[in-house]
């Protein structure tokens, strides 16, 4: 049986706040809670295409220690809650208009769409909000 | 069929990779099989458990040995 759903909106661009929140997205994934990831703001740099670890995650002293470390990968943790669970992945379509882009310039089989804010809000109605 | 057991060596791996080893691993394997993960990962050894609880399969045993945890979860469904 499915537990209540939950969803994440992530905007910040720090890396600690994008792995944490790939931490509980796809654990919670894995434990039969339906996930739904909302990415904008700061946070889509980290999503584009074609970019090394070490541009794609800025961030602290826990940011290095997850690099320097053998600690999973941020986005590989989202593609293993999505292969594993039932975990959605959505970009934020005001952050792509924005910065021009579409679907097609962030890395490719991890995001189900593009999606409008009111749309994830309407449907995190049903479930828990966290943010990051 | 003869049920199985496979090993997992997740040492030196973080939270929570040793816990989505393992649960890759069991969405590949039979119902009564069982899966031992060698994990160094402290938090691993208490977060698979509470997996394994929530989701409904069964903690076969968790040891600490020399530096690692072996813990071994059948499947049940």
């Amino acid at each position: 049986m499915s537990g209540k759903p939950l969803f994440v909106l992530v905007s910040s661009g720090e890396h600690e706040k994008l792995h944490i929140a790939a931490m509980l997205a796809s654990v919670a994934a894995v434990s039969d809670r339906p996930v739904e990831v909302f990415v904008s703001m700061n946070a889509i740099f980290a999503f584009a295409k074609d970019i090394e670890p070490r541009q794609r995650y800025k961030g602290g002293a826990f940011s290095k220690l997850l690099l320097e470390r053998r600690a999973p990968d941020t986005l590989q943790l989202l593609q293993q809650g999505r292969e594993l669970g039932q975990l959605k992945i959505h970009a934020c379509s005001m952050a792509l208009d924005l910065l021009g882009w579409t679907v097609d310039n962030l890395v490719t089989d991890l995001f189900d769409g593009d999606l409008g804010l009111t749309r994830f809000l309407s449907d995190a109605e049903a479930g828990d909000l966290v943010t990051f | 069929m003869m049920a199985e057991r496979r090993k997992i060596d997740a040492r030196g791996a973080f939270c929570p990779g040793p816990l989505m080893e393992m649960i890759a691993t069991l969405k590949l394997s039979q119902v009564g099989d069982e899966i031992e993960v060698w994990s160094s990962d402290k938090g691993s050894s208490k977060d698979i458990p509470e997996w394994v609880a929530k989701v409904g399969h069964e903690l076969v045993s968790n040891e600490e040995r020399d530096g690692y945890w072996s813990i071994v979860v059948k499947k049940l469904k």
